[in-house]
Formats: structure tokens, C-alpha cells, sequence
């Protein structure tokens, strides 16, 4: 499979006098995962209707190696897989005929059927809850559930619209480290989600959006490192006030509260004498960050803090 | 394709069978409306001698006459009771609607219908309860009347040496065409086609609800992404709601034949051409899941879907002659009337099951409702065509 590239593609709701997709380019490489971020409305979800066909009238192109996308399809319906952000299946169905409505009605059936429930029921880990109603079942099995539909045809490109909202700890990271797998094995995977650590731990490039538009793609390591010389600390307690006004004449010492400060330093060296103060202030350092920036740093930076939605 | 299809059928037959409240409405109810309606209505399609209006005859100064006045009057829906004492006990008992009507023959009536020469006769007042209905009240009007000539005429006659041929019922065969069971169609015979074809139409409930809860649950998009054809959706759910309302009404005409009769109201009589009732009640399903399904693509919310559905079927019900019979509707509202698919489908059981029809007398109502519902098809399809956002993605 290629890579899958979307050009220029826009898209307005019926009624809204904004555009919800604004010209949206992105080449999501075949294989990885590729992880699409950005703030509530800000056009993601959308952006994988069109993708699949949910979304009729959008402009732009959508090309898969190469090929126009809907070609690709009619020549392989089972490319395509979809997790929605809700849970989409049949609540009063068990798991299992769940599992076979959703296998049978992209073509398979028989041992083929049967053998494709019995994989993705495993790799899920659902197979004690098969005979259940998906509807009686816990949210972590519910997203694991949701998960098993759209392995059914063993899609080369998955798209997954926040996959473990709602679940426990375990259970997001049973579904990160299964979704980690799934694209070892060559699939693509775009993933959108609103956990930042989610998307830096599993998501080998990302793509921001907001209102519609791309404000950054690439690779996550690319995108994270940082040459501005801020130095992010977090101490054990809060600076005395000397040592803190001594820091903002000389590095510009920014206050984030909760013993978390940013720092503006020259040169990386001066990284020791700053830790050593701190250390000597009673004031232990716990966290150290400097050259590179975490995803909801850029994240912020990129979209700014107002409130969406 | 035929796979996709026969897996859809499967699911949305597990789905509704788990679905309690949707079987009662579909089910539970119509049944209740059949029963009840049957029984509460059974006097108004009974024969005259089980459903009577009572009246009496009040003579001042003339027992014989009044005799002969009531043997004249009674019969055909009226029957004789007890004659009140005085004029203003009889004012009492008709305020009181026992008896309905009273008629009071004046002082001096006798000697005046037995007067060889033509003369101003003093003249009858009638007594009625208000609550009466007006055509009762009209049609012993005319009785009395009646009875009044009757009174002189065979006085003449008997004067004149001769006798008056007995008339009345005798004189007059009625003959309810259609009718071989020499009998008159019963309460049951009315109401079981009437709730059955409304019950037939609440599938838009469960048709609507279903669709708009895949919808809502991104059900409906992963089926599209699944690259699921549209117009398979909805064939998806045709052939279940269609066995669903065959099965239906097979029920409710058991209703007819065993709930109503074990609850003391009359046996539904079925009839002998099944393959007509059959055509009929196809016609009946397919014009009412086709309701359901453009309801299901249009409506947004299952408020929406219920109003539109529920209520569009009870406005429907009730120009269609299903809650009130047709012939009891002034001119404007039977012509209204004749717009409702419930009205039609109520043609098509009456000609069976009532008229004993044909082929040829089913056509044209059948022919309506198929109409109707390749109609109700192609604007869903068109509708969905048309909407550019086929599940809520923001």
C-alpha cells in the first residue's frame, strides 16, 4: 500500500459559514502511525468522514499510491477500516454476532469467518465475553469490541478516531500496545486522540490541525526538538524569592506554577550551574527538560489556549 | 451482495426481537385495539333485536288505540315498554331516557281517524330524549305517522266491509349483498381490518428508531465505510418488517377469531379467498415500511421520528375511516379521506372480508398502496442522495 495523500481538500457543513476542512494537504506514509491532533471542532473527525465516505461534497483529492482513493476502493473494499469515537455495534447483540454481522457484510463468510472472529477476539483479548450483549459489557471491553469490528477484513489502512477515550489505565495501554503491533505488521494507522502522551508514545509523525487547516506535519522527533534554549524545571518546592528574582533578570525566568518554571539560557552549559543553585536553595530538582519540548507544549504554542467548542 | 443482504436481515431480526417494547407496539397494542373496539362497538353492527330503542304510547281516553299504535310501531330497532300514567310521568321518565320516547295519542284521536268525512285531526305530541340520535328520532317520526294512516285506513276499510294486506317486513325483503352468510358483518368484522392496518403502520416506530440509533451510534458510518450500499441498507430492513406485518396480521385475525369471542364479543368470519387477504395485506406492509424508512431517513432525533411516525399515522387513522367509520363523515371529510393510505387499505379488507371480493375489486386499492410505497421508496433515496453529511461527524 502507498502513501495515502489528501490535497487542498475543504469542506463546509450545510448552513455553517465557516469551513470545517480548509484546504487540508497531508501525505500519511504507508506504514506507522501516523497520529492527527488538534482541539475539539477543529475538523479532525471530519476529516476522516470524507476519508471514508461519510461526507459527500468535499473538495480536493484523495489519492492512495498514487491511484484516486474511491478507485483503490472498488478495487479492494476490505482496504479500509474504521474505529469510530463511539461505540459502534449493537448493543443488544452479543459480541459474537456483532462480530459476524460486521464480518459478513464486507464479504466474508464461512471458515474464513470464523477464523477471522477467532483472531481478532484474541488479539483483542474479548474471547470470555463473545456470548455476552456488547451492551452489558465494561468500557475498556466496549473499546476492545470496537476495536476486533474494524480488524475484521484486516484493513491495510485503519483509522482509529480516539479509540481509548473512556477506558482505564489497563486498558488504554492494552489498546496502545495493540494498536503498536497492528503497524509493526505494515498497516497504516491514523490515530487521532486528545491524550497528548498517547499520541508522543505510540505515533511515529503527527499532523496538527485547527479550524480546518494543517498548522504542522512531520516527523514527531522532528517536530519536538526544540533550539530556543528554554530550559523546563520542575523542583520539589517553590524558589525562594532571591534566587527567583536573580533568574528572571539574568534568564528570564517564567513562573507556571506548582514549583514549574521556564527558564531562557544561552548556551547549553549553563545547565549544571543552574541545577546546582536550585540544589543549594533546598529546592531539589525532580524534572529536567531542555532541546526538546513535549507534544502538548508544541501542542499549545500552535493552536493557543483559548477555550474551543 | 445476496450475503450483505441475508447478514442484514439476520441482524435486524435479532435486533428487534430483543427489542420488548417495539413487539408490544407492534403487537400487544393492535390486539387491545381490536378487542376493545369490538366490544365496545358490538351493539352499534348488532341486529335489531339485540339493540333497541324503547318507547311507550300514552292514550287519555283510548287503551285499544293505543294498542293498536304500539303493535304498529314496535319492531325494527323500537320495542314497547310499560305506558306511563299521566302525561307528565311519561315528561319524566323521557328526561330520564327510560323510555327514549313517548307518544301521546290526544283526547278524541279515535273518533276522529274512525270519521267517514276528511277532517283537521287533533294532533300527536311526541316525548323524546334529548340524547336520542336525530336519525332515530326522524325514523320514529315517520313510524308514528305511519301508524296514524295505518289507524284510519283500516278503520275505512273495515267500515267499507274489507281488510288491509299485511305489509311491513313481509312486503319488503332485505337483501345485504355480499352477504352469504345470511348475516349482517359484526362489530368484529368492522374493527379487526381497521386496528390491524393501524397496528401495519406503527412499524414506522421501530423501522425509524432502529435506523436513527445506528446513526447515532456511528453504526450507520462504519457500514458506509464498509462501503454497505444504501439502497441495501434499506432492503435490509424491508423483509423483516414486511414478515413482521404478515405476521401481524395473521395474529390479529386470531385475535378476531379467539380473544374477541372469549371476552363475549362476536367470532371474526374469515374469508374463503386467503390469497386475496394475503395480496391485501402485502400491499398494507409494503406502503407502511415505506413510510417508516423515508420517516427514518429524514427524521434527525427519535422525537422527531416519533411524532412525524405516531402522528402521521393517527392523523391518517382518523381521516381514514380506522377510529370513526367512514359513512358516519359529513361529505367534505369522506372526500378527505379518500387521501389516506389507511383508507385504502380499509377498502381492500372490507372487499375481502366483508364483500366477498375479487381480484378485480382489490386491484385498485392495492394498486394505490404499491404506488405509494415505490413512491415513499424512491424519495427516501432521493432524500439521502441529496444530504451531504450521512452521520454526524463533527
Amino acid at each position: 500500500m502507498g502513501t495515502l495523500s489528501l490535497e487542498g481538500l475543504s469542506f463546509r457543513y450545510p448552513g455553517r459559514a465557516e469551513a470545517v476542512l480548509d484546504g487540508v494537504t497531508l501525505d500519511i506514509p504507508a506504514g506507522g502511525i501516523f497520529g492527527l491532533l488538534g482541539p475539539n471542532g477543529a475538523g479532525k473527525t471530519t476529516l476522516i468522514a470524507v476519508i471514508t465516505g461519510q461526507v459527500r461534497g468535499a473538495t480536493g483529492r484523495i489519492c492512495l499510491g498514487g491511484e484516486p482513493f474511491e478507485r483503490v476502493r472498488r478495487a479492494q473494499p476490505r482496504c479500509l477500516g474504521l474505529v469510530p469515537q463511539e461505540y459502534a455495534f449493537y448493543p443488544m447483540l452479543s459480541c459474537r454476532e456483532n462480530l459476524r454481522f460486521f464480518g459478513a457484510v464486507q464479504g466474508l463468510a464461512g471458515d474464513e469467518l470464523r477464523r477471522r472472529i477467532a483472531a481478532v477476539a484474541a488479539f483483542a483479548r474479548i474471547e470470555a465475553v463473545l456470548a455476552r450483549r456488547a451492551g452489558q459489557l465494561s468500557g475498556g471491553l466496549k473499546r476492545r469490541l470496537n476495536l476486533a469490528i474494524g480488524l475484521l477484513a484486516e484493513p491495510q489502512l485503519l483509522l482509529l478516531d480516539e479509540p481509548t477515550v473512556g477506558v482505564d489505565p489497563q486498558s488504554r495501554a492494552f489498546l496502545l500496545e495493540s494498536i503498536r503491533s497492528l503497524a509493526a505488521e505494515g498497516r497504516t494507522i491514523v490515530y487521532t486522540s486528545h491524550y497528548m502522551e498517547e499520541v508522543q508514545a505510540i505515533c511515529d509523525r503527527v499532523a496538527i490541525v485547527d479550524r480546518g487547516r494543517v498548522l504542522v506535519t512531520g516527523a514527531l522527533s522532528e517536530l519536538l526538538q526544540d533550539a530556543s534554549g528554554l530550559l523546563t524545571l520542575r523542583l520539589r518546592s517553590p524558589l525562594p524569592q532571591s534566587l527567583a528574582d536573580a533568574w528572571r533578570a539574568r534568564h528570564a525566568l517564567l513562573d507556571d506554577g506548582e514549583a514549574r518554571y521556564r527558564l531562557q539560557l544561552r548556551a547549553a552549559d549553563e545547565i549544571a550551574a543552574i541545577l546546582a543553585a536550585a540544589h543549594s536553595a533546598g529546592c531539589e530538582p525532580l524534572a529536567i527538560a531542555y532541546g526538546r519540548r513535549d507534544l502538548e507544549q508544541l501542542f499549545m504554542q500552535l493552536t493557543d489556549r483559548s477555550l474551543r467548542d | 451482495m445476496m450475503r450483505c443482504l441475508l447478514a442484514l436481515w439476520e441482524k435486524e431480526w435479532l435486533v428487534l426481537s430483543r427489542d420488548v417494547h417495539g413487539l408490544a407496539v407492534l403487537f400487544l397494542m393492535p390486539a387491545v385495539f381490536i378487542v376493545v373496539m369490538s366490544l365496545a362497538l358490538s351493539d352499534a353492527f348488532k341486529d335489531d333485536a339485540a339493540r333497541q330503542t324503547e318507547f311507550a304510547v300514552l292514550a287519555v281516553d283510548d287503551a285499544p288505540l293505543a294498542r293498536r299504535f304500539a303493535q304498529g310501531l314496535s319492531g325494527d330497532g323500537f320495542r314497547e315498554s310499560s305506558a306511563p300514567a299521566s302525561e307528565a310521568e311519561a315528561r319524566q321518565g323521557v328526561r330520564s331516557g327510560r323510555p327514549s320516547l313517548v307518544l301521546v295519542l290526544p283526547r278524541g284521536l279515535g273518533r276522529a281517524l274512525a270519521a267517514p268525512a276528511g277532517g283537521p285531526a287533533p294532533a300527536l305530541t311526541l316525548l323524546a330524549d334529548p340524547a336520542l340520535p336525530s336519525l332515530l328520532l326522524a325514523t320514529f317520526q315517520q313510524r308514528a305517522l305511519g301508524a296514524a294512516l295505518e289507524q284510519r285506513v283500516s278503520t275505512l276499510l273495515e267500515q267499507a266491509g274489507a281488510g288491509l294486506p299485511e305489509l311491513k317486513r313481509a312486503a319488503l325483503n332485505v337483501e345485504v349483498l355480499g352477504q352469504s352468510r345470511a348475516q349482517r358483518p359484526s362489530s368484529v368484522q368492522q374493527n379487526v381490518p381497521a386496528w390491524l392496518i393501524f397496528g401495519m403502520f406503527f412499524v414506522v416506530l421501530p423501522i425509524a428508531s432502529l435506523f436513527i440509533v445506528e446513526r447515532r451510534d456511528g453504526t450507520l458510518a462504519r457500514l458506509v465505510a464498509q462501503q454497505v450500499p444504501f439502497p441495501l441498507l434499506l432492503l435490509g430492513k424491508l423483509a423483516p418488517f414486511f414478515v413482521v406485518n404478515l405476521v401481524q396480521a395473521a395474529l390479529m385475525l386470531l385475535a378476531g377469531r379467539i380473544l374477541v369471542p372469549w371476552f363475549g364479543g362476536e367470532t371474526l368470519a374469515l374469508p374463503e379467498r386467503w390469497d386475496l387477504l394475503a395480496a391485501v395485506a402485502a400491499s398494507t406492509s409494503l406502503a407502511a415500511i415505506a413510510w417508516g424508512l423515508l420517516v427514518a431517513v429524514c427524521a434527525r432525533t427519535l422525537e422527531q421520528a416519533t411524532v412525524i411516525g405516531g402522528v402521521g399515522n393517527i392523523l391518517a387513522a382518523a381521516i381514514g375511516g380506522i377510529m370513526v367509520p367512514r359513512f358516519v363523515m359529513p361529505q367534505a371529510m369522506q372526500t378527505l379521506s379518500d387521501f389516506s393510505p389507511m383508507a385504502w387499505a380499509l377498502d381492500g379488507f372490507h372487499a375481502v372480508l366483508l364483500r366477498e371480493g375479487t381480484a378485480a375489486t382489490i386491484t385498485g386499492p392495492c394498486a394505490k398502496l404499491l404506488a405509494l410505497a415505490a413512491a415513499l421508496l424512491a424519495l427516501a433515496l432521493l432524500v439521502h442522495s441529496r444530504r451531504r453529511v450521512l452521520h454526524s461527524a463533527q
